[in-house]
């Protein structure tokens, strides 16, 4: 960066050429892996609610046998099973701290990663509580409070840690 | 009940005229008399105070959403004094905070009597004379029945006294001052029990008793006009300045931007859990309706409900945040 040097460097046109080059190679260089992140952030935050989907749809499937009083009471026992499995994703799919763009993901959930941790837990657990209901031949009544306390796992999380509708990008 | 007194008079001219046609007979006597005195009984309670009863008025409680903006669980949690009131209700005109109406005598609704609780439920007035904020829903209120009414005041006499002062509205004038709630109710309140629609069936008629009156769905899901008036001719909608600021959805049978598209046990299903038909939960003031509440009703008046809701008339009405937001 010293003066001489610089007037040295720029006297000869090739090597203008050069250092114009490796500006434009640094640049491509500083601009990729930004490019890069931003279609991970994309692609994760469609992740993220293709998961959560995937558990509502599950959730759905378990409501629909009950409601409309379908005689597949035994599929809950894998309905529940699958909620479980899908709750041991989320800590990894959520682990990259994006809460802009849409999502409706607040930043507390990085603020408070532990608690998060501790919710996904307490829904894996009752899922998988439920499912063994089902399996040993609970009888409706067990099935409902398995279904609840799964249920309030649900809200819980969703009131600490999800945007409000009035906040939600699906309203703006 | 006040058609009974009403009615009597003609039996009895009914009966008066067989007789001058018939011979006097035992039995026209005795029809005579029982008659007379179904009429006495009838007058008689007509003047009586309603006995309330503490189970049915459970029935009315949850009717109501378990009288959740009673409580701060928003702010207090689950654990919060039920019904000791001081939850902020955030409005388009300030905040307001919900009141104690435990049976405390000094902080609560103890000393209230049946006939004050009736008149500050129907009428929207304090037994010091006193207009309510509107805030509290009396626009709905109004169309419950006195029976209901002292049943529901029975029911909340067994809670828990809870000792809590009232904490004044956070709102600006004019929508601070009493006095100008009596030109907001000349606007936007008609004071009268709910009336039946005999060309309906009974459970729509239950249905439409319970959305409009003691379980006031329109009050959070129809807009309101600038004075804060309910916009009837967007009844149940939707709002954007729903309970809490909160979004309230349109549940007008729409099928695009309403509920159109639920099945009659969607609708019960989730008034007994809080999930929707895709599987998702629902948030904020609704929850706590639906689990203190709603979810602890009969079938019958969840069928009755979720039936009349089928029925309201389609309004296609995207709620979304405002975009000041």
């Amino acid at each position: 960066m010293h003066p001489t040097i610089r007037t040295e460097r720029v006297q000869t046109p090739s090597k203008r050429l050069q250092a114009r080059l490796g500006m434009l190679v640094l640049t491509l260089l500083l601009a990729l892996p930004s490019t890069g992140l931003a279609q991970d952030a994309e692609g994760t935050l469609k992740y993220r609610q293709d998961l959560m989907s995937a558990i509502g749809s599950d959730m759905a499937a378990i409501s629909d046998i009950l409601k409309f009083q379908l005689p597949l009471q035994a599929n809950i026992e894998t309905h529940a099973s699958n909620i479980a499995s899908n709750a041991g994703l989320m800590n990894s799919a959520f682990k990259a701290p994006i809460s802009d763009g849409p999502t409706d993901a607040k930043p507390e959930i990085w603020q408070d990663w532990a608690h998060f941790e501790k919710d996904i837990a307490k829904m894996k657990a009752a899922a998988e509580k439920l499912s063994q209901t089902v399996a040993q031949g609970g009888d409706g009544a067990a099935i409902g409070a398995g279904l609840k306390t799964l249920g309030r796992t649900c809200g819980g999380c969703h009131k600490e840690f999800r945007k409000p509708k009035k906040e939600s990008y699906k309203n703006k | 009940m006040w058609g009974l007194p009403q009615g009597i008079p003609q039996t009895q001219k009914g009966i008066l005229q067989k007789q001058i046609v018939d011979p006097m007979t035992n039995t026209s006597l005795f029809v005579v008399g029982l008659f007379a005195c179904l009429a006495w009984a009838g007058l008689l309670s007509a003047n009586e105070p309603l006995l309330g009863d503490t189970e049915r008025g459970r029935r009315v409680f949850d009717q109501s959403g378990g009288c959740s903006c009673h409580t701060n669980y928003s702010k207090e949690g689950r654990n919060a004094p039920v019904l000791a009131g001081g939850r902020a209700l955030s409005t388009p005109f300030g905040i307001y905070y919900s009141t104690n109406i435990t049976p405390d005598l000094e902080t609560g609704i103890g000393r209230m009597s049946d006939a004050e609780f009736i008149t500050a439920m129907q009428e929207g007035i304090a037994p010091d004379g006193q207009n309510y904020f509107p805030i509290f829903p009396y626009t709905s209120f109004t169309g419950m029945s006195d029976q209901d009414l002292v049943d529901l005041r029975a029911y909340l006499s067994t809670l828990p006294p809870v000792k809590r002062v009232n904490k004044p509205a956070d709102v600006m004038p004019p929508f601070s001052w009493r006095w100008g709630v009596s030109l907001w109710k000349w606007l936007n309140f008609k004071a009268g029990r709910w009336q039946p629609d005999p060309s309906r069936s009974e459970i729509w008629n239950r249905g439409d008793y319970l959305v409009n009156s003691p379980s006031h769905c329109g009050e959070c899901h129809t807009p309101r006009d600038w004075t804060g008036g309910l916009d009837r001719s967007m009844w149940l909608a939707g709002s954007s300045d729903g309970p809490e600021g909160e979004l309230a959805p349109n549940i007008t049978s729409d099928s695009k931007t309403g509920i159109g598209s639920w099945h009659l046990r969607d609708l019960i299903w989730f008034l007994e859990t809080g999930f929707k038909p895709d599987g998702d939960d629902t948030q904020g003031l609704m929850s706590e309706m639906i689990e203190h509440g709603y979810a602890k009703l009969p079938q019958a008046d969840l069928e009755a409900i979720a039936t009349y809701l089928k029925s309201v008339p389609p309004i296609d009405h995207r709620v979304q945040a405002h975009s000041s937001e």
